[in-house]
């Protein structure tokens, strides 16, 4: 850190200063007591633009003695002792100019030499409240750059955040699809290859969009879709997609990856879990700056669902909590409506997430409308 | 000879495929059924006694270790999983074989030579699984849910609607919201694996639900009983009530 003084608008500021000090010395000894006029400008004159020069050098004391580090008997002396230097000198100095080597009237050097004391004194005091407005000064561009410092360190741990919360591919998933592929291989040549090539379409798009914050609905779905044709191949005819998106909904940006779990949540706890065929669907729509964005399943109410079922949803939760500042931007229902007999008993779990709709966003909207 | 019989219990029907493809190559052994969930497996397993089953583990409905839960005759069981740590760690240390998928012709074959082997003795085999279900137990966090079945009905009981449990011989007597439900599993089994905040062992006979206790009371001279949500009224030992004392205080 360097002395804020020697910065050029600084720099005036603090001479403006000293003038109007000078003007207000010489006022007020030209008006207290009976003295020739030009030599109190003088002394004035000698006296401040010394001292000038003396104030900018009291930095260095304020800065070196760091009021964190030292102890305050060390801190106290130690400026008492450059106080009384520094009014030594400056008082020394004035006096061999304006006295010793200008020259002042007889009557004049009485009043020098009998306002030597008070002299010290003063430069004593200007001293103190210099050195204080440095301390201030340092404490608080210190404490400015700690906030910044703060600011800077939790953006950084948000992003780690929202890198764990991120989507992570299911080595559960990848590992059935591959022996599913080798099953292929032997019975459906052709379909092993389609389904080797919808995997790796998913895996690139998973793995590319990684790093990517956010993406295009429309991009996003069609990442989704990849897993869900995928897991199709799997269950066969265990689930039926149905989807209505409007054409406006697809140029939005969402966070990336944020479907891909609700999906997987869907397979996991509906087709998974269940005997007979599970319908997903996908509703988009636009409402109040917000797009929403619906995955419904439906459910075998006699399984009970192992452990795991809230952890996939929460991470989706927190990350949208993170991103958008909000915490009721994801909602889950579900209704279990009970048959008799434990037969035909079906439930409807639905997930609703909301993204905020922003301008960059409500932009893209209206060019896609015109 | 007689053929060795098999059965294969996936819910994907490729999975089956290719298990079905590989043991087509083998003529020492039969397929005899093919199930898509726990249900079926068992219902196979119980009326066609089969020697081999190859058995998936995440399925609809129950589990495959849920599954062998309710097996009356222990047949030679092969595995077949694709990621799961807990059964990894387990069938380690294990004869009984395992599959991780997708596995080659080769490494089936060698799981099938195996399977052959230990049904020259059928009774450590046995042991094998049980020894290994009794380690998947143990790696498992707290039970979410207790397999039971009485008669041919199979009634899977979710952790929360259970109230409280009583020793009976060999077996727990699980008294549910649902009605009660005999369980071959030991008291110790059930301390262990129940959460400790929710569930309490008051009694070498009894453990109950925390949220079931109405009230304390004093029964004799140094001996008290708990009374429950539903009317029981359970004796309480000493170190159960030093227990219960810690909790409620």
């Amino acid at each position: 850190m360097n002395n804020p003084l020697t910065k050029l608008p600084s720099f005036i500021v603090y001479l403006a200063i000293w003038v109007v000090f000078i003007i207000i010395d010489y006022a007020f000894f030209t008006g207290t007591f009976r003295l020739e006029a030009r030599y109190v400008l003088l002394d004035s004159i000698i006296s401040w633009f010394i001292f000038l020069w003396l104030g900018l050098g009291f930095w260095f004391p304020a800065k070196f003695m760091s009021l964190d580090e030292n102890s305050l008997v060390k801190i106290l002396l130690q400026h008492f002792c450059a106080a009384i230097a520094a009014s030594l000198i400056w008082v020394s100095l004035t006096y061999f100019i304006l006295v010793l080597l200008w020259g002042v009237s007889v009557e004049y050097k009485m009043f020098v030499d009998g306002s030597l004391i008070w002299r010290l004194l003063s430069g004593i005091f200007l001293y103190i409240v210099i050195v204080s407005l440095y301390y201030i000064y340092i404490y608080y561009s210190n404490f400015q750059s700690k906030l910044v410092k703060e600011s800077e360190l939790r953006a950084l741990i948000k992003e780690a955040e929202l890198r764990t919360l991120k989507y992570q591919i299911n080595p559960h998933f990848i590992f059935n699809s591959l022996n599913s592929i080798s099953s292929l291989t032997m019975i459906n040549p052709d379909k092993a290859r389609e389904m080797t090539i919808k995997l790796s379409g998913y895996l690139r798009a998973t793995l590319a969009n990684n790093e990517k914050q956010f993406n295009y609905l429309g991009e996003e779905l069609e990442n989704c879709r990849l897993y869900l044709d995928i897991e199709k191949i799997r269950f066969e005819n265990k689930f039926e997609y149905i989807e209505s998106i409007p054409e406006e909904c697809k140029k939005l940006q969402v966070p990336n990856m944020i479907l891909q779990p609700l999906f997987e949540n869907a397979i996991k706890h509906g087709v998974y879990e269940a005997l007979d065929k599970i319908i997903i669907s996908l509703k988009c729509s636009i409402k109040d700056q917000y797009l929403n964005i619906r995955v419904e399943n439906d459910f075998d109410t006699e399984s009970i669902s192992r452990r795991g079922q809230r952890i996939g949803l929460n991470n989706i939760k927190e990350r949208l909590r993170l991103i958008y500042n909000q915490d009721n931007l994801l909602v889950v229902n579900n209704t279990a409506t009970n048959g008799n007999n434990g037969s035909e008993s079906k439930g409807l779990f639905s997930v609703s997430i909301f993204i905020p709709i922003d301008n960059t966003n409500l932009s893209r909207i209206n060019d896609g409308k015109s | 000879m007689e053929k060795v019989k098999a059965i294969i219990i996936d819910d994907e029907s490729l999975a089956r495929e290719i298990i079905k493809k590989y043991l087509s190559t083998n003529d020492k052994v039969e397929l005899i059924s093919e199930c898509s969930n726990g249900f079926e497996g068992l219902k196979a397993i119980n009326e066609k006694k089969p020697d081999i089953v190859f058995l998936d583990i995440q399925m609809p409905k129950i589990t495959g270790f849920e599954m062998l839960e309710l097996i009356e005759e222990m047949p030679v069981v092969i595995f077949t999983t694709a990621y799961d740590q807990f059964a990894l760690k387990a069938f380690e240390v294990n004869a009984t074989d395992y599959l991780l998928k997708p596995f080659s012709l080769e490494r089936f074959n060698e799981a099938l030579e195996k399977a052959l082997f230990l049904l020259k003795d059928k009774k450590s085999s046995k042991e094998n699984v049980e020894k290994l279900i009794g380690q998947i137990d143990k790696k498992e966090e707290f039970l979410e849910r207790i397999v039971v079945k009485t008669g041919s009905k199979i009634s899977i009981i979710p952790v929360e609607n259970l109230r409280w449990l009583e020793a009976q011989d060999d077996y727990v007597m699980m008294h549910t919201s649902e009605g009660k439900f005999l369980k071959q599993k030991t008291m110790k089994y059930f301390e262990d694996h129940l959460n400790p905040e929710d569930f309490i062992r008051i009694h070498r006979s009894y453990i109950v639900k925390l949220s079931q206790i109405k009230q304390i009371e004093l029964f004799e001279k140094e001996s008290y009983h708990v009374i429950l949500n539903d009317g029981s009224s359970l004796p309480v030992s000493k170190n159960g009530y030093a227990k219960l004392k810690e909790i409620f205080n």
